[in-house]
């Protein structure tokens, strides 16, 4: 019923762009607050001294992550910077580099040959104390996602290779660099849930990638490599379960309880590398793309801020019109470029002044229908939107309004450039 | 620097892209499709004059000009055309808050100049009812200006103040400026009748509300010997001597009725073309079930009114040049149309039904154009039914 609507990709140089280490940066701005749950506090004050990999701020809650320091040196300060996870302020630590590149060693690596004897809740542990969140955008605490009831038996582990943002190459890079790495995050994932089946989804345009992945899976047991064309809208875990599985995921259910886990590549590298490597989430893969004059996809730690990445590759911040986080579909347009990068900064994308072409504005709904037509999920988006703008909030609620998945196709789609799906994630906070 | 690039970022909500679909480029697309039907229209009308020479001395005619039939329909266009992005550029002058629409206002002055009725047609007489002068120069130009003023200003701009579009503008304006005449033509009796010299009554139109007959047979009580005579009298070109086929009438060449149902193929290959290239924005869904309702509705009455073959009422229906018209172009207006699929569907077989009832018991040819303002008047009514539920629930 619903035609998902193709949105170019416009990743044709990026994909092709190997990773690149960033460097370091002299100050480090870590958010303590990343991920979707509880709010975290620090573990550490002006003037300590940290390394590489430790923790520097927690909670006691269930559904939280904690932090790490990415680099060795001193807290200099504790206040508030912008949050690109939630477009506001919130609370960071300022590290000082000293360079020395000192490590925290508390995580201890587990061999590849112990994780049979290894015991489920070492390894949920293990996921927590590094901090693994959903690196796909959702944020929310792995280990908590992970830690299925005995009851609710798991039979279907869904890889989530499809990486549907416009522009975003990242996963794509890790899918062709970290090809046995992932490989053996999954075999992590596949012990906690006890065996399920193994479906690695991806999409037929990431040609090197999708290869690589048939071929490293393809010697593992049960575990199927599914090759398809996949819209943007289908890189959605809910969307692409469906796509690949056939069925649908009541909203508000956790997807357990239908006997399906889906996980992002990206958190899947981040759980192999603190298991097998004992390294918490101190960096991740971002695409650089967009109004750029080289495309990059780099491995940079968490709490760079993103000037330095924009201005050590020349790009004219004076130029620069707007730097989206997280993909130009769902993510944020940032306040300031001191903000610094987070565990869900899989892209910056930056879209230039000079090369920005002003869009007709926004006119009257002229009841077309193609936002109904289009919404994933089966919305009613103009609906929603007329409720809302009526304040007719139980009325938008009648209408479903909690089961937006934010994709932003309805506003994409609409001739009159109604902002639908701002104002419908804007209602539901 | 932090600070002055930080007040220079635009921050808005996501998505950062759009589409390429725009509200003009739709317009656009849609005016390209009517162009061409204007177009194909006036090279199959050129060579008919009208009124012809024989008409000019067989009926008594004032103040009407001869002119070639094609050239009528382009200084309709223009007219149309010209009165409604006119006034819609004093509008965006004159009123503070009105934005341009010179798109829009474009498309619906071609589908004014679409949906008029032109061409004297061979069993037009002198002192039948039929009103001669609206169907040619220059008293058409006159009709087509003030329906496209009463349509943009009543119409389009009022009811954009209403914030909603109840109604197809140009149908509605259509409807009010020719209901005196739409009264005298077919909601007077005496048009069935045979036409009577001496009195100067009767138009010999055949009641659809009885059995058609194809071919040379007779239709019941009906005025014409058979419906095919009387359609080659309505549509056939009047210079012609030739009497054409009921497909070759109905599918390629009429001659008389609405000036965008002239060329019937023409109006299937450009609203295709155009649901091609505006896929997805256009409700197709409408077009397919208003036709199927009329194919469905006319072999229904073939049969019940033992019409002696079934394919005369349905060509009939389905390619008289207002359902034809109407069903690619106006009964898809985006505006007074329902948004859910089911409502869209229920839209089109209403419209249809409606339009067939019409015909066949008001003999209102060109019924389309009234069922369709009944259909636009139900669509908030329809915009309720077929919300489906979304995902997983």
């Amino acid at each position: 019923m619903t035609n998902l609507v193709e949105i170019k990709e416009h990743k044709d140089k990026a994909r092709m762009t190997p990773i690149e280490v960033f460097p370091d940066p002299k100050t480090a701005l870590v958010l303590t607050y990343q991920h979707t749950g509880a709010t975290n506090t620090p573990l550490v004050s002006v003037g300590d001294t940290v390394v590489i990999g430790q923790k520097i701020a927690d909670s006691k809650e269930r559904v939280s992550a904690p932090v790490h320091s990415p680099i060795s040196g001193k807290v200099v300060k504790i206040g508030d910077i912008y949050n690109s996870c939630y477009a506001e302020c919130s609370e960071a630590i300022w590290i000082e580099n000293d360079g020395k590149k000192t490590k925290d060693k508390t995580l201890t690596p587990i061999s590849e040959s112990e994780l049979s004897t290894t015991s489920n809740d070492v390894l949920l542990k293990r996921i927590r104390e590094a901090g693994i969140i959903g690196l796909g955008g959702a944020g929310f605490p792995t280990s908590v996602k992970l830690s299925v009831p005995k009851d609710k038996p798991i039979k279907n582990l869904i890889v989530n290779a499809a990486e549907g943002e416009p522009y975003d190459t990242a996963d794509e890079r890790l899918m062709i660099e970290k090809t046995e790495n992932l490989v053996r995050g999954v075999r992590v994932i596949r012990k906690i849930l006890g065996n399920p089946k193994v479906i690695v989804a991806t999409k037929i345009s990431k040609v090197e990638a999708a290869l690589k992945l048939q071929e490293a899976f393809g010697k593992e047991p049960d575990t199927e490599v599914v090759i398809k064309h996949l819209t943007y809208q289908q890189g959605d875990a809910s969307v692409l379960q469906k796509a690949i599985l056939k069925y649908e995921t009541p909203p508000g259910k956790r997807s357990y309880e239908m006997g399906t886990i889906v996980q992002n590549v990206a958190t899947i590298n981040a759980i192999a590398n603190a298991v097998y490597d004992g390294e918490p989430l101190i960096s991740r893969v971002t695409t650089l793309n967009g109004d750029v004059p080289e495309p990059k996809n780099l491995l940079v730690k968490i709490g760079t801020p993103i000037s330095n990445i924009l201005t050590q590759y020349n790009i004219d911040t004076n130029d620069i019109r707007q730097v989206i986080v997280g993909g130009v579909m769902m993510g944020n347009a940032i306040q300031t470029i001191e903000a610094p990068v987070t565990k869900r900064t899989s892209s910056l994308i930056v879209l230039s002044k000079s090369k920005y072409k002003p869009d007709q504005p926004t006119t009257p709904c002229i009841h077309c229908s193609k936002c109904i037509s289009s919404c994933p999920v089966r919305l009613h988006p103009i609906l929603i939107y007329n409720a809302i703008m009526k304040g007719d909030i139980a009325k938008a609620e009648k209408l479903w309004v909690k089961d937006c998945i934010a994709c932003g196709t309805c506003s994409y789609v609409c001739p009159s450039r109604l902002p639908l799906s701002g104002i419908i994630c804007a209602s539901r906070h | 620097m932090s600070n002055e690039s930080t007040s220079e970022l635009v921050v808005k909500s996501a998505p950062h892209i759009t589409g390429t679909m725009s509200k003009n480029r739709l317009m656009q697309y849609t005016f390209v499709a009517l162009l061409a039907i204007t177009i194909v229209t006036a090279i199959l009308w050129w060579p008919v004059m009208c009124p012809t020479d024989a008409q000019i001395s067989s009926l008594t005619l004032t103040n009407i000009w001869q002119l070639p039939l094609g050239a009528i329909v382009l200084i309709n266009a223009l007219v149309a055309i010209g009165v409604a992005v006119g006034i819609d550029a004093l509008f965006y002058k004159v009123v503070s808050d009105s934005e341009l629409n010179t798109w829009s206002s474009a498309v619906f002055g071609l589908i004014v100049t679409l949906s008029f009725s032109l061409g004297i047609p061979s069993m037009a007489n002198a002192t039948d009812v039929m009103p001669i002068d609206t169907l040619t120069a220059p008293m058409a130009f006159v009709y087509v200006a003030l329906i496209s003023l009463i349509g943009l200003v009543l119409f389009k701009k009022m009811q954009g103040i209403a914030g909603r579009k109840f109604v197809n503008p140009a149908a509605a304006a259509k409807f009010l400026v020719l209901i005196p005449f739409i009264g005298s033509v077919f909601l007077t009796p005496d048009h069935f009748a045979a036409y009577d010299p001496a009195t100067g009554t009767g138009l010999g139109v055949p009641h659809l509300a009885g059995p058609l007959g194809g071919g040379s047979a007779a239709i019941g009580t009906n005025g014409a010997a058979s419906f095919l005579t009387y359609l080659q009298s309505c549509f056939a070109n009047p210079a012609a001597t030739n009497t054409p086929d009921l497909n070759s009438l109905m599918i390629l060449e009429k001659f008389h009725g609405w000036t965008g149902g002239a060329c019937s193929i023409a109006v299937i290959i450009a609203g295709i073309a155009l649901f091609v290239v505006a896929r997805k924005y256009v409700k197709w869904k409408i077009t397919l079930a208003y036709f199927a309702s009329i194919a469905v509705m006319s072999l229904i009455f073939a049969t019940a009114y033992a019409d002696t073959d079934l394919t005369t009422r349905l060509l009939f229906e389905i390619f008289i040049g207002s359902s034809i018209f109407l069903g690619f172009f106006m009964a898809t207006d985006p505006a007074t149309t329902p948004l859910t699929n089911i409502g869209q569907i229920i839209f089109g077989v209403g419209l249809g039904i409606l339009t067939i009832l019409i015909q066949t018991y008001m003999n209102f040819f060109g019924g389309a154009l009234l069922a369709l303002l009944i259909m636009n008047l139900t669509v908030p009514l329809l915009d309720r039914v077929g919300i489906h539920k979304p995902f997983g629930r």
